[in-house]
């Protein structure tokens, strides 16, 4: 983990990309509404999903997640926040 | 869980957690067991959650539940961490596939693995062996069930084409996979575990077969050999590949390390066993034999009634989950006299079912049998003695039997 102790709060992501996260999740798991604060397994999400998202998040995103950051992150919220953090890293 | 039975004690078969993680971690589950032989051969629980199932434990019911896909399918998953959600690789996944289609996956692999095949990696076998053992010479304390995780690895790594450099990393995610809450393993939620041992998993056999193909290499591994076969005329998808590739790292790699541990245990608790294997090394493959019985590293798989199914005495309802316990099976008294005792001259040691049973019996078995009896060769051979130097831990999982800690201490043998 690159998170210490004495680091400053993540800038959360734009509500924008939080709700087009919510709605990829949404589809991927079988057309349903999604809210920022969803857990993903609790929606029934499983690697074969999680997958895919990762996929469609490269592609539409340009930003390849970390399989394990995803798996923790577990809200769209904080998936939005990843790619943030992505973006703002190239 | 303990392997030899604490002393007998009343069991409240109503209120049983059959999925209580403490049972295996640190608890007694064969009093339990027991009891479900005698009183309760066919048992029913419902989970807090509402998630219900059902459960066989003598041998010849586990054995039919096991063995008959047409009253109990593979198709819904076969695992009891899945209980109740469809398995998302079911009717891909070879193992959770039910004949015909299961049979044409399967024997061109099993062509690759049969007791004649695997008979020529013995002397490969014997040399990593004796590189696995080589350092507890000295006699310094030496964890074997944490080393021996790494074993299969070592033993299957060539046969499968994984280079050495992954294999530590695979170890990792396999064990993650049978015990995502045991502390050794977990990251985050147990759901989280499941998820990113599996993805990682699949992710790495399907950049393997990605670079095999990008490359042009061929080998006669069987990863490889997975891209060849030709099921019903059709090469499998990338999908099948990586999901079947996934299926036999795990095999592979969860469960023969807690067999060796375990029949070792025994062994150290056992000095007359010990002295009987030594002077007489042509009891070692009926010592391996009582060794999978006695651990029965994999403790149970899941099947789906297809109808209403009578069994055990009781009717388990069509789409009713029932789990087969393996361990249970292994300790009936019915087949085994004396089950809680550990006999390497046992007469019938080899009927038991750690390998499971019918269509779906480990396809690695022979491999299994050929390491595990060269294991015991040279354990036997090498050491006169062998001590505990340490407390025994034991693997948090309702699916796997096993160890994550048995720090022996070994004394060369004198006289070979």
């Amino acid at each position: 983990m690159e998170s210490s102790e004495g680091q400053v709060a993540l800038s959360s992501a734009p509500a924008s990309l939080v709700q087009e996260i919510s709605a990829l999740w949404g589809e991927q798991l079988g057309a349903r509404e999604v809210g920022p604060e969803d857990d993903f397994f609790a929606l029934g999400g499983n690697s074969l999903t999680g997958i895919k998202i990762i996929d469609r998040v490269a592609q539409d995103y340009g930003v390849k997640l970390s399989v394990r950051d995803f798996y923790l992150a577990q809200t769209p919220t904080r998936v939005a926040e990843l790619i943030e953090q992505g973006r703002a890293g190239r | 869980m303990r392997l030899t039975p604490g002393p007998a004690r009343a069991v409240d078969l109503g209120g049983v957690d059959l999925f209580d993680l403490d049972l295996y971690g640190s608890g007694d589950p064969h009093p339990v067991w027991d009891a479900m032989r005698a009183k309760a051969p066919l048992h029913h629980q419902v989970l807090p959650d509402g998630r219900e199932f059902w459960s066989v434990t003598r041998h010849e019911d586990v054995c039919r539940v096991l063995g008959d896909h047409r009253e109990f399918t593979s198709e819904r998953g076969t695992v009891p961490t899945h209980l109740g959600q469809d398995d998302v690789a079911a009717g891909v996944l070879m193992t959770s596939t039910d004949p015909p289609r299961h049979t044409e996956v399967r024997r061109p692999l099993g062509s690759k693995l049969t007791a004649r095949a695997v008979k020529s990696w013995e002397d490969s076998i014997r040399g990593t062996i004796r590189r696995f053992l080589e350092p507890a010479l000295d006699g310094e304390p030496f964890d074997l069930a944490e080393r021996a995780l790494l074993l299969p690895a070592m033993v299957t790594g060539p046969l499968l084409g994984i280079p050495e450099k992954d294999w530590a990393e695979l170890v990792q995610l396999t064990a993650m996979v049978t015990a995502p809450s045991d502390p050794h393993f977990r990251l985050g939620s147990e759901a989280a575990t499941l998820a990113i041992s599996h993805h990682e998993l699949v992710t790495y056999v399907k950049e393997w077969v990605n670079h095999r193909r990008a490359t042009g290499d061929e080998d006669d591994s069987l990863l490889h050999h997975l891209m060849s076969v030709r099921p019903g005329g059709a090469p499998l998808t990338d999908e099948e590949i990586a999901l079947d590739g996934y299926s036999i790292l795990l095999g592979a790699n969860v469960t023969t390390p807690h067999t060796v541990s375990g029949t070792v245990q025994a062994l150290i608790e056992r000095p007359e066993q010990f002295a009987k294997a030594q002077a007489d090394p042509g009891l070692i493959p009926n010592l391996v034999e009582e060794g999978l019985r006695w651990t029965s590293a994999a403790c149970n798989f899941m099947r789906y009634a297809v109808d209403d199914v009578q069994i055990g005495g009781g009717t388990i309802p069509a789409r009713g989950a029932v789990v087969a316990w393996i361990g249970s099976a292994n300790r009936d008294e019915s087949l085994f006299p004396d089950p809680h005792t550990f006999d390497i001259t046992r007469a019938n040691a080899k009927r038991q079912v750690a390998f499971g049973f019918g269509p779906h019996f480990c396809i690695g078995a022979p491999l299994a049998r050929l390491t595990l009896r060269v294991f015991f060769e040279e354990l036997l051979q090498t050491f006169g003695s062998i001590e505990l130097a340490g407390e025994p831990e034991h693997l948090r999982s309702y699916f796997i039997a096993g160890m994550t800690h048995l720090p022996i201490a070994a004394q060369k043998r004198l006289t070979p």
